[in-house]
C-alpha cells in the first residue's frame, strides 16, 4: 500500500515536471490522439496483469501473464522478492532513439521508461550514445572494461564481432527460460525462426534483442509524379508513360529526368557517403541474380570481383550524376534536409522518413502530403523482376558482460522487444526506431504515425530485403568495401580495380577470421535471404 | 618605413581585405545563429547573408525553452555540456597553473628538475592520438572516463608545458633583489615564494592562466575520445544536434558555436599583450 | 628557446633550497610521469602483438597474440598509412608557407602607425582564439554547393557557380587547408609583427640615411635579426600542422575517401572503425620515436646556435 501511494505520488509530480515533455510529444503526435477525445482506459483491461494505461486503444499494448511481456514482468518480480534484483539498469542507446523511451505517447500515457520502472520497481537510466558511434563507444567499453552499460544498443550485424569479444552475454539460457515467442507466426519476427536467427542470433546463440526494423524503403514524390505537365513532358521525351521505376534503367531515366539541379531539385537524394553509401551499391549488385546474387559463394569465395559487380559498381558511380553535387559529403541529416526541403523526387532512406517528413507538425518540411512509398528497383532476370533491398544499420540490444545482473537485463529486453510494448514503443514519433515485426505492420497506431501507405510498401520491402554481412568481421568487409566504392565515386580508382582491391582485402580478412567461423556465418546468413520474384512490368 | 599616399592605399586596401577574409566566417555563422528554420537551407537560391526574419530560436532550442518542433527528441539540453566544457577547462587550468608554476619557479630559482624543459616540450609535441589507446584504458580503469574531473586531468597535463614555461619567462624576467631583500628579513623561501614572488607576479599568472584556459576550451579531440554522454564537451555535444525532422541543425550549431566562440575572443583580446609570450612558449616576449 | 639556466638568478644553494626546489617540481614530474610512464610501456607491449579488443581478452594477455615485429614491418608497406603521412606533409607543405608569407605580408603593413591600428590587429588575431572545432562547422557550411563561398564566387563571376568543394577529392583537401589558414594565419602575423617592432629603429635610420633601398634594409637588417624568431613561428606551425585534426575531422572526416586524411585522422580511424590496437600502437611508438629523435636534434642544435650568437 506504502509502495503504491508513493509511486502514483511519484508519478503525479513526474508527470507535473514533464508537463513540457508532453505538450512536446503531442505536438508531433498524429492528429487523432489530440486531447479532447474521452480518455478511456485509465485501468487495465480485465485479464492483464500489466501494460501502459491513460488512452483509447491501450489494451492493445497490455499483457496478460501467459505473454513474453507478462513472464518478463514476473520474473524481474520475483528477483525483487529475492533480493536479487539490480539496483538500476544501464541501457547505452543512440541518442535519436531515446524519445521513444523517455517521452510519454501518445497524450496520457506514461513512457516505457515510467511503465517499467512503476511496474518493477527498477529504475532505468538510459544513456545516449552519438548517433553512428554505437559501435565504437560499445568496443570502448568492453576493451577498457570501463562497464559504464548493462546493455548496449548496437547494429545488427555486429553481433558476431561483439560476441567474439566476450564482452556480450550469450542469452540462449535466458531464452530459454523465459520463452520471448520471438517466432510466433502472427506476432513475431518476419521469416519465422529464420528472422529471429537473422537479428538476434551467431552462430546459432542467442546474442542479441532486435529493436529496430531499417529495412532501407524507397519514398517519393507524389506531387511530381502525378503532375500532368510532368507526365506529359517525359512522355514526349522518353515515348513511355512516367510510373514509378521497376528496373534500375527505369529508375536512372526518371531520376535524370527529374534531376533539375538549377531549381533546386535533384534526381534522387539518396546516400553516397563513406559509411553509408554503399547500402545502394547492395541494392544494385544483389538483384543482379534470380533469386540472388550473392555476395560469396559457399566455399567462401567473393564474387564481387565479376562482371556483376563490375556493373554495379559503374552503374553506383553514374547514378552521382543524378544527385546533389555535395551527395558524397552528405550524411543522412542532409539527406533528410534535403527531402524536406522538397529538393529531390525520390530517395531511399529508413522507413521512418515519412514518419518524420510527412508530418503536418513538421514546420520546417515542405514535402507534407506529397510524400507516397514504392518498392525498390529490379532487375528483369528470367521473365521476373528481382527486386531487393538491404538492411542495414538495425540497432539491436546486447547485454555486457560486465553488468552484474544479466538476467534482469535480458528480461528488460524481453519486455520491451515483445510485439505489445514493441509496437507501442516504435508509434511513438520521439525516436528512430523502426517497426519490424508483423504485428508492427497492422497496428493502428504504427499505420497512424509511419502512415498506411508506407506500412504496406515496408511489409513488402521486408521480405525482398537482403541481410548485410554479419559474419565476424562484418566491420572489417564493409570497410574495405566502403573505401573500395568510395575510391570509385571520386574517380581515384576504376570500378574494376575497386573491386579487385576489394576482393584481396576481403581474403585477408577472411584468412584473420578463421575459414571454419566463416563458412558457418555465411551459410547461417544467406538462409536469411530473399527468394521473392516480382513478375516483370509491376 | 617608407610613407608615400600610394603606400597609404596600398596598406589599407591590403588590411581590409584580409579583415574581410576574417570577417567573413564568423559573420556568416553569427548571422546564422539567428535565422529561423527555412532559412537555414543551403541549398536553393535565396540564400541571404542576413536573416530575413531574425529569431532566437536557436539559441531557445539549445537550452530545451523551444517549442519549435525540430528534432526527434533532444533529451539534453546544451547545459551541461556548457557546464562540462567550464568545468574541465577551469580545473585543467588549475592544475597546469599550480604544477606549471611552482616547477617553473624551482627550476627558474634553484635550478630543480633539470629534465623538465625537454620533457615537456617533448609532450607538447606529440600527437595525442599517438598515446591515445593507453589513456583510454588508463581512464576507464580509474574511473576517469566521462567525468569532467578526468578530463580536467588532461587538460591539465596537456597544457602543463604552456604554464611552465610561460611562467618560467617570467620568473626569469624578474629581479632577485626583492625576493632576497625578504630574505635578509628572515623569512623562509617557501613564504618568500608566497607572499612575495606570487603576489608580485599576479598579472603575468593571470595572463597565463587565461592563455591556458583558451586552450583547453578548444579542445575537441580529447574530449571525443574520453567522454561518452554525462559530461561531453560543447564541441562534441555539437556533433549531435541534428534531427530527421530537418537534417542538420545548422541554426542551432551555429548558436552553440557563438556561444564557444564568445569567451576565447574576449579573453584573447584581454590578454592580447601576452599572447605572443604564451604561443611561443615563452620564447618571444613582448 | 630551451636553454637552462641552471643556477638561476644567482640564488644560494642551500640546502633549504635543494629541498623547496625538489618539493616545488614534484607535481609537474609526477604528471609527466603519470602520462608517459605507463602508457609507453602499454604501448610498446601491445605494439608486438595482433591485439585487437575484438579478440575478447584483455590487454594484459596480450602476449597470447605475440607477433614480433609484425606490426613495424606491415607498417613499411601500408599505403594507407604512407599516404596519410604524404598528404600530412602537403598540407604542411602548403598552409605554412602560406601561413607564413600572408602573415608576414601584413606584420609589415602593421609597422608603423596609422588610423585604425590598434583596431585591426584585435580583429586581424581574432580567427585563431575561434575554437578549432567551431572553425570546423563553420567551414562545413561555408563550402556546400549552395553555400557563401559559391555564393560570392557567383557574384564575382557574375554567373552561378555549383561547386561541390567537400565531394571532390582535390577541392576537399584545398577546403580544409583554406579553412587552416584562415585560422592560422592571425598567429604567423603576431608572433612576426612582435620580431618586426624589435628591430632597432635607429639602425633603420641609419641605414635609410646610406642611401639603402627599402628591399636592401629588409634584407640585410630585419631578417637577420628576425632570424630565431622565423624559426620559432615556423617551428610551432610545422609542430600544430602536424597533429592537425579538429577542423579537418569535423569538415570532411578525412574524405571524400581518403582525400583529406592526415595522420591523426588516420589514427583515429584506424583505432575507432578498425581496432587494430596492436598496430596503432606500434604506429603511434613509431611517431613518437621518430619526433623525438627530431626534437632533440632541433633543440640540440638550436641551443648550439644560441651559445654561439
Amino acid at each position: 500500500m506504502a509502495e503504491h501511494i508513493r509511486m502514483s505520488r511519484r508519478r503525479l509530480l513526474a508527470s507535473a515536471g514533464q508537463a513540457a515533455a508532453v505538450v512536446a510529444a503531442g505536438g508531433i503526435a498524429p492528429h487523432f490522439i489530440r486531447p479532447g477525445r474521452a480518455l478511456a482506459a485509465d485501468a487495465l483491461a480485465p485479464g492483464m496483469i500489466g501494460g501502459p494505461t491513460g488512452f483509447e486503444g491501450a489494451e492493445r499494448y497490455q499483457y496478460g501473464p501467459d505473454t513474453p511481456e507478462g513472464r518478463a514482468i514476473e520474473a524481474v518480480k520475483e528477483m525483487k522478492g529475492a533480493g536479487s534484483a539490480p539496483a538500476r539498469i544501464v541501457l547505452g542507446l543512440s541518442d535519436g532513439s531515446i524519445g521513444q523511451l523517455t517521452q510519454p505517447f501518445p497524450e496520457g500515457a506514461p513512457s516505457i521508461k515510467e511503465l517499467w520502472e512503476r511496474e518493477t520497481g527498477i529504475p532505468l537510466e538510459v544513456v545516449g550514445v552519438p548517433n553512428g558511434q554505437e559501435f565504437t563507444k560499445t568496443m570502448q567499453d568492453i576493451s577498457t572494461n570501463g562497464g559504464a552499460f548493462d546493455i548496449y544498443a548496437v547494429e545488427w550485424n555486429r553481433l558476431g564481432d561483439l560476441a567474439e569479444t566476450g564482452g556480450i552475454v550469450n542469452l540462449d539460457d535466458f531464452v530459454e527460460k523465459h520463452g520471448p515467442e520471438w517466432d510466433d507466426p502472427e506476432r513475431g519476427y518476419v521469416n519465422g525462426k529464420k528472422g529471429v536467427s537473422l537479428l538476434n542470433q551467431y552462430r546459432g546463440s542467442t546474442y542479441g534483442v532486435s529493436l529496430d526494423g531499417d529495412f532501407q524503403t524507397w519514398v517519393y514524390r507524389t506531387d511530381l509524379f502525378e503532375d500532368d505537365t510532368e507526365k506529359k513532358a517525359f512522355a514526349d521525351r522518353h515515348g513511355r508513360e512516367l510510373t514509378l521505376p521497376t528496373t534500375w534503367q527505369e529508375f536512372d531515366e526518371v531520376a535524370a529526368f527529374f534531376h533539375r539541379p538549377d531549381q533546386g531539385l535533384f534526381g534522387s537524394t539518396d546516400l553516397r557517403n563513406q559509411g553509408w553509401g554503399y547500402t545502394n551499391w547492395y541494392q544494385r549488385f544483389v538483384s543482379m541474380g534470380a533469386p540472388n546474387q550473392y555476395l560469396f559463394d559457399d566455399a567462401g569465395a567473393a564474387l564481387i570481383n565479376s562482371e556483376a559487380g563490375m556493373k554495379a559498381t559503374e552503374e553506383y558511380v553514374a547514378s552521382l550524376t543524378h544527385h546533389s553535387p555535395d551527395a558524397i559529403s552528405w550524411g543522412w541529416p542532409e539527406q533528410y534536409g534535403n527531402f524536406a526541403s522538397g529538393g529531390a523526387a525520390m530517395t531511399c532512406a529508413f522507413s521512418n522518413l515519412p514518419k518524420f517528413l510527412d508530418n503536418p507538425s513538421n514546420q520546417g518540411s515542405e514535402v507534407t502530403g506529397k510524400v507516397g512509398s514504392m518498392l525498390p528497383p529490379g532487375r528483369a532476370i528470367d521473365g521476373n523482376l528481382v527486386r531487393r533491398s538491404v538492411l542495414w544499420l538495425n540497432l539491436s540490444a546486447s547485454v555486457s558482460s560486465q553488468s552484474a545482473h544479466p538476467e534482469a537485463c535480458y528480461l528488460f529486453l524481453q519486455w520491451l522487444g515483445s510485439s505489445r510494448i514493441y509496437a507501442w514503443m516504435t508509434a511513438n514519433p520521439g525516436g528512430y526506431f523502426d517497426p519490424f515485426r508483423l504485428s508492427d505492420f497492422s497496428d493502428p497506431l504504427v499505420r497512424q504515425t509511419y502512415h498506411a501507405y508506407h506500412m504496406d510498401v515496408v511489409r513488402q520491402t521486408v521480405q525482398r530485403t537482403v541481410p548485410t554481412i554479419n559474419y565476424p568481421g562484418a566491420t572489417a568487409f564493409h570497410n574495405a568495401l566502403d573505401e573500395n566504392l568510395m575510391a570509385a565515386l571520386t574517380k581515384s580508382k576504376t570500378p574494376e580495380q575497386a573491386m579487385a582491391d576489394t576482393e584481396r582485402q576481403w581474403q585477408r580478412i577472411a584468412r584473420r577470421v578463421g575459414e571454419e567461423k566463416l563458412l558457418e556465418a555465411i551459410k547461417t546468413n544467406k538462409e536469411a535471404w530473399p527468394t521473392v520474384l516480382d513478375p516483370v512490368g509491376t | 618605413m617608407t610613407r608615400s599616399p600610394a603606400f597609404e592605399i596600398f596598406r589599407y586596401t591590403v588590411i581590409l581585405l584580409a579583415l574581410s577574409v576574417t570577417l567573413i566566417p564568423t559573420l556568416w555563422m553569427t548571422s546564422m545563429a539567428f535565422k529561423p528554420i527555412p532559412e537555414w537551407s543551403a541549398s536553393g537560391a535565396d540564400l541571404t547573408w542576413w536573416p530575413n526574419e531574425p529569431t532566437l530560436d536557436n539559441f531557445r532550442f539549445i537550452f530545451g525553452e523551444s517549442s519549435s518542433e525540430l528534432i526527434v527528441a533532444l533529451d539534453r539540453t546544451a547545459g551541461k555540456p556548457i557546464l562540462a566544457s567550464l568545468l574541465s577547462a577551469v580545473f585543467g587550468t588549475l592544475i597546469a597553473m599550480i604544477s606549471g608554476t611552482s616547477a617553473a619557479y624551482g627550476l627558474s630559482r634553484f635550478g630543480a628538475g633539470q629534465s623538465l624543459p625537454l620533457a615537456l616540450t617533448q609532450l607538447r609535441l606529440f600527437p595525442p592520438l599517438a598515446v591515445m589507446i593507453p589513456v583510454m584504458i588508463m581512464w576507464a580503469f580509474l574511473g576517469l572516463t566521462d567525468t569532467w574531473w578526468g578530463l580536467a586531468l588532461v587538460y591539465g597535463i596537456v597544457t602543463l608545458p604552456f604554464a611552465f614555461w610561460l611562467m618560467k619567462t617570467f620568473f626569469d624576467d624578474m629581479p632577485y633583489e626583492i625576493e632576497e631583500a625578504a630574505l635578509v628579513e628572515g623569512c623562509s623561501r617557501f613564504r618568500v615564494f608566497m607572499r612575495v614572488t606570487l603576489p608580485m607576479m599576479r598579472a603575468p599568472l593571470a595572463s597565463s592562466a587565461l592563455f591556458v584556459f583558451i586552450l583547453n576550451w578548444s579542445d575537441y579531440l580529447i574530449a571525443l575520445l574520453l567522454t561518452t554522454r554525462e559530461w561531453v564537451t560543447i564541441p562534441v555535444y555539437m556533433a549531435s544536434l541534428s534531427s530527421s525532422m530537418t537534417g542538420q541543425l545548422y541554426g542551432a550549431k551555429a548558436a552553440l558555436g557563438l556561444i564557444a566562440a564568445v569567451p576565447p575572443v574576449i579573453l584573447g583580446i584581454a590578454i592580447q599583450r601576452h599572447l605572443v609570450r604564451g604561443l611561443t612558449f615563452g620564447a618571444l616576449k613582448q | 628557446m630551451v636553454v637552462v639556466d641552471a643556477a638561476g638568478g644567482g640564488g644560494r644553494q642551500d640546502e633549504e633550497s635543494r629541498r623547496l626546489g625538489f618539493a616545488l617540481t614534484v607535481p609537474a614530474q609526477m604528471l609527466v610521469l603519470f602520462i608517459a610512464a605507463f602508457p609507453l610501456l602499454m604501448q610498446a607491449y601491445i605494439s608486438l602483438t595482433d591485439w585487437s579488443p575484438l579478440d575478447g581478452i584483455g590487454w594484459w594477455r596480450a602476449w597470447e597474440l605475440w607477433n614480433g615485429f609484425a606490426n613495424y614491418s606491415d607498417l613499411a608497406t601500408d599505403n594507407r598509412f604512407w599516404g596519410a603521412l604524404g598528404r600530412t606533409i602537403i598540407v604542411m607543405a602548403i598552409c605554412v608557407p602560406a601561413e607564413f608569407l600572408l602573415g608576414f605580408g601584413l606584420a609589415i603593413l602593421f609597422t608603423g602607425n596609422f588610423v585604425g591600428r590598434r583596431f585591426f590587429y584585435s580583429v586581424l588575431l581574432m580567427p585563431m582564439m575561434v575554437v578549432p572545432a567551431v572553425a570546423g562547422y563553420m567551414f562545413f557550411m561555408l563550402f556546400q554547393s549552395g553555400g557563401p563561398v559559391n555564393d560570392i564566387l557567383s557574384a564575382i563571376i557574375g554567373s552561378p557557380v555549383q561547386i561541390a568543394w567537400l565531394s571532390d577529392p582535390d577541392l576537399a583537401l584545398f577546403a580544409v587547408i583554406a579553412s587552416d589558414i584562415w585560422q592560422w594565419t592571425p598567429l604567423m602575423f603576431l608572433i612576426l609583427l612582435a620580431g618586426l617592432l624589435g628591430v632597432p629603429e635607429d639602425q633603420l635610420k641609419a641605414a635609410t640615411l646610406l642611401g639603402a633601398s627599402w628591399w636592401q634594409r629588409f634584407v640585410t637588417i630585419v631578417l637577420p635579426r628576425m632570424k630565431t624568431i622565423i624559426v620559432i613561428a615556423l617551428a610551432i606551425r610545422v609542430i600544430e600542422n602536424f597533429k592537425v585534426f579538429d577542423t579537418f575531422y569535423i569538415m570532411t572526416g578525412g574524405g571524400p575517401g581518403v582525400a583529406t586524411e592526415t595522420i591523426s585522422i588516420f589514427i583515429y580511424k584506424v583505432t575507432t572503425q578498425e581496432l587494430v590496437w596492436g598496430y596503432v600502437a606500434a604506429i603511434g611508438l613509431t611517431i613518437l620515436i621518430v619526433l623525438s629523435v627530431v626534437a632533440g636534434v632541433a633543440i640540440k642544435y638550436m641551443s648550439a646556435q644560441r651559445r654561439e650568437a
